[in-house]
């Protein structure tokens, strides 16, 4: 166990190596590096942290990030996904598109059973589509706004019908984002009061086990799972410990194996990798990318002004933001799209740019320009900076901000309060200059970007959608074309004029590309074996004896 | 047969007043800003003006204020505690669950505070000025200003990290699956850290009130008097010093053991303890109005029932008290 390097180490440079598709089969290829102890181990229980405690695990309904790493053990989606994110068989075996884009043609794998013993059949995929996910998942209206019903010509097939084609729907069918649920379960009673929202029943590696409110989740190995031999683990239990710092001691004395997403402050992390027990990945959030932002509400002058906007963005350093507020995990935005795009190409940083060596002097020019001059004491005007109420980063940010504002003359005051209040006053209320909220960008553009700039998408009460009334017709335009483009590249080309013109017209000021960080004991093996990291299942994962 | 009547009817007498906070607590939440249905569309990071409307649809959050009340209202007078719809469970069943773990961390807590406080007073007060006077005195002032929540993460780098003694957080060994002594053994483990931050303070208050107490009726005529009875000193401390020395002592407790509720939020947070404090916190956090009405309802019944305690052993200690 001493003399071999650490597993991350390893991992990170065979997937970078590897050609497509083989990393999926981690298992086998970390082999290769060991000499010995490298047979996966039966047995065992793993103990993750995860944090907040889910207020519940009707992962159909509720989409708080702290559900799937409870749920996804439990339930599967129709495919999976390779590391370069590439769909891969999983409760379908293979899939065709029919040319015109309309339909998705599913063949479903045989031998497939529920937890609580019914066979998987498409009859299961039809009802969690048009009965379960398109009535009730959060994301239906942006993923399955086009899917019109679910035929099922046989047993074993299922075949999408879409009123136009929607190719992102390809990169949403795993379990965390489109799971399927066992018919039987829900047929004739309440969706949303079913029991089983608490007491899932799917088709994953871990079965439901026991749920002990402010401690603990207890998942029980499915000794019927599909795949033959897995999972490896007994158990996995999901603790929730309130406290970060007592976390992190869980973590420090073996008593958890594993830590995903903000789960561990950025703060600890350095002591983490001093501890010989512990590694840190950042491996597994591939899909999971995010952007820490500043909305601006363009109903507040002079916030109307595209100069000011452009000011703003051009007089925060966000290097300073990287390495004070982050502890230099991330990398700074440049644009409206994580860079994590790059991966399937449709990203760009072929836009304006506003971390240029001059970037004081231009943003000094454009407030003079936009005829806000100093007042005697050295400030153009004033502005409240709503604080995000997820965490003290958000808190010693919106400090920084403060102190990098002033300097062009820009006084803001910095408003804090509880997460209810906060989304009321940005949401609801409207009653906001500057805001600063953390933005997840989903699988595909479609998701991350018609909901936070499209003109339809100012929607008042509506959390995290476009409040700062950005409308502009032409990237409406851009944005609907490229939603139901079937061409990859030409769908490229649009996101990159996107992108372009979002960066120029700077609705919102893009901070920081967000970098999960996940904090694992050296003990605990093969945990991320693709990229919705901790949001699948771990179903290969097996602890060292 | 008088006690019982009294308490007869100091329970009677509570209910007004029990209403009397059901209906301020259901005010003053809904003066606060925001509500569930938002706090979950903000964690969940989207959602569509539908999926708002069901959401309060289904909390009943869009009925008027006045209906809300007379639903609540009446669900209490059929002492059902309503349904939490964040947590997709029965209040009662979510507090029942809590409040095991929270009435052993605070029984725990409070008789360690209330017992060792008042030994260490009464050392520290029978000789006064020693060193085991001035020794009780500082390490009660120290206890007196350390934060609870500062001491409890102290004790888990020292004793769980740095010696490995004792486990983090939680209520027993997860997943152990201990039975009988093991389980007792195991919970016990768990209970010294949070039990020891939070009686900490406790304890300080309760020495230096016992110490000040214990010399202020030393210097009464009737402890002369009983000394020129020749009366041993033991014998005056323990058949009248101590008792008269204890009232105040148990008013302070009294008053305090309320507070416990509140006290225990930020060790329980520390710990990772699975009480009624964190689930108070939470639901507040969550705008989650059943649960938080219940709990605060369930403090109020509490404090209540404590307030008649003390009022009962007032009189068994000093029998002169009428009730």
């Amino acid at each position: 166990m001493v003399d071999h390097p650490p597993l991350n180490k390893i991992s990170r440079r065979t997937a970078l190596a590897l050609p497509l598709g083989l990393a999926a089969s981690s298992g086998t290829i970390f082999s290769n590096g060991f000499a010995k102890a490298d047979e996966p181990v039966r047995g065992g229980t793993m103990v993750m942290i995860v944090q907040p405690e889910p207020s519940t695990l009707a992962h159909y309904a509720v989409t708080a990030g702290n559900i799937p790493p409870i749920a996804t053990q439990i339930y599967e989606g129709l495919v999976t996904y390779d590391w370069d994110q590439n769909p891969q068989p999983n409760l379908a075996t293979s899939w065709e598109t029919a040319p015109d884009g309309k339909s998705i043609t599913f063949k479903l794998r045989e031998g497939v059973v529920f937890h609580n013993g019914k066979r998987f059949t498409s009859a299961d995929v039809q009802f969690s589509f048009m009965e379960i996910l398109k009535k009730y998942h959060p994301f239906a209206p942006l993923l399955l706004a086009e899917l019109t019903g679910v035929d099922t010509p046989d047993e074993k097939t299922a075949v999408l019908l879409l009123a136009n084609p929607a190719p992102y729907l390809m990169k949403a069918l795993a379990g965390r984002d489109l799971p399927i649920m066992c018919k039987s379960v829900f047929e004739g009673t309440q969706i949303l009061q079913n029991p089983s929202a608490n007491k899932p029943i799917g088709t994953g590696p871990f079965k439901f086990g026991q749920w002990d409110r402010g401690q603990f989740v207890r998942l029980d190995r499915n000794d019927k799972y599909w795949k033959p031999g897995l999972p490896y683990l007994d158990h996995i239990i999901a603790r929730f410990i309130p406290d970060a710092a007592t976390r992190s001691a869980a973590l420090e004395t073996g008593e958890a194996h594993f830590a995903g997403y903000s789960a561990v402050n950025y703060a600890d992390l350095a002591r983490m990798k001093t501890n010989p027990i512990l590694d840190t990945t950042m491996k597994g959030y591939e899909m999971t990318p995010a952007l820490s932002v500043l909305e601006l509400n363009a109903k507040h002058p002079p916030l109307d002004k595209k100069e000011v906007r452009q000011a703003i963005a051009y007089a925060i350093d966000r290097k300073v933001i990287l390495r004070d507020v982050m502890y230099g995990y991330g990398k700074p935005a440049t644009g409206p799209l994580s860079s994590l795009f790059k991966t399937v190409g449709f990203y760009t940083d072929d836009v304006r740019k506003y971390d240029v060596p001059d970037r004081l002097d231009i943003a000094n020019k454009l407030l003079d320009g936009a005829g806000l001059p100093r007042g005697a004491n050295g400030m153009r005007f004033g502005m409240h900076l709503e604080v995000n109420s997820f965490g003290e980063q958000w808190l010693r940010q919106a400090e920084y901000l403060k102190q990098a504002l002033a300097i062009v003359g820009i006084d803001l005051t910095l408003r804090s309060e509880d997460t209810a209040t906060w989304l009321r006053r940005v949401y609801t209320d409207y009653d906001y200059d500057i805001n600063e909220p953390f933005l997840s960008q989903g699988v595909d553009p479609v998701y991350g970007l018609n909901k936070q700039y499209l003109t339809s998408q100012i929607r008042k009460g509506v959390t995290f959608v476009n409040d700062s009334f950005y409308a502009n017709p032409e990237f409406d335009g851009i944005l609907n074309e490229a939603m139901r483009e079937q061409d990859h590249d030409k769908r490229a080309v649009l996101y990159k004029k996107a992108q372009q013109i979002l960066a120029e017209d700077c609705p919102l000021v893009w901070l920081i590309d967000v970098q999960y960080v996940s904090v694992f004991n050296r003990k605990l093996r093969d945990h991320t074996t693709g990229p919705l990291g901790t949001q699948q299942a771990f179903e290969r994962a097996w602890l060292e004896t | 047969m008088r006690l019982a009547r009294y308490m007869g009817y100091r329970l009677v007498t509570a209910l007004p007043m029990i209403f009397g906070i059901i209906v301020l607590n259901f005010l003053l939440i809904h003066l606060a800003p925001g509500d569930a249905a938002s706090v979950l569309a903000g964690e969940s990071g989207a959602a569509t003006p539908e999926y708002m409307d069901a959401l309060r649809h289904k909390f009943g959050l869009d009925q008027s204020l006045g209906m809300q009340f007379l639903t609540y209202v009446s669900n209490m007078a059929h002492f059902n505690l309503g349904y939490s719809y964040r947590n997709d469970a029965d209040v009662s069943s979510l507090i029942f669950e809590r409040l095991g773990p929270t009435s052993l961390l605070m029984l725990t807590a409070f008789g360690t505070a209330v017992a060792l406080g008042i030994i260490l007073g009464l050392v520290a007060a029978t000789g006064r000025n020693s060193w085991r006077d001035n020794i009780i005195s500082l390490i009660s002032l120290v206890a007196y200003a350390t934060p609870g929540f500062w001491l409890g993460l102290m004790m888990i780098v020292i004793f769980s990290i740095g010696l490995g003694w004792l486990p983090t957080s939680g209520f027993d060994t997860v997943g152990a699956g201990h039975e009988g002594w093991a389980e007792v053994w195991d919970v016990a483990r768990h209970l010294v850290m949070p039990a020891v931050s939070l009686a900490l303070f406790y304890l300080a208050l309760y020495a230096r009130l016992m110490r000040a107490s214990v010399l202020e009726q030393t210097g009464m005529d009737y402890v002369t008097t009983a000394r020129a009875k020749g009366q041993t000193e033991r014998r005056i401390m323990t058949g009248h010093v101590l008792r008269n020395a204890l009232l105040p002592i148990v008013t302070i407790a009294g008053v305090q053991a309320g507070n416990l509720i509140g006290g225990s939020i930020v060790v329980e947070t520390v710990f990772g303890w699975p009480g009624i404090g964190t689930l108070a916190f939470n639901a507040l956090q969550s705008r989650d109005l059943n649960l938080l009405l219940a709990i605060f309802f369930m403090s109020a019944c509490l404090i209540v029932i404590i307030n008649l305690a003390v009022d009962v052993i007032y009189v068994m200690l000093d029998p002169r008290m009428e009730i």
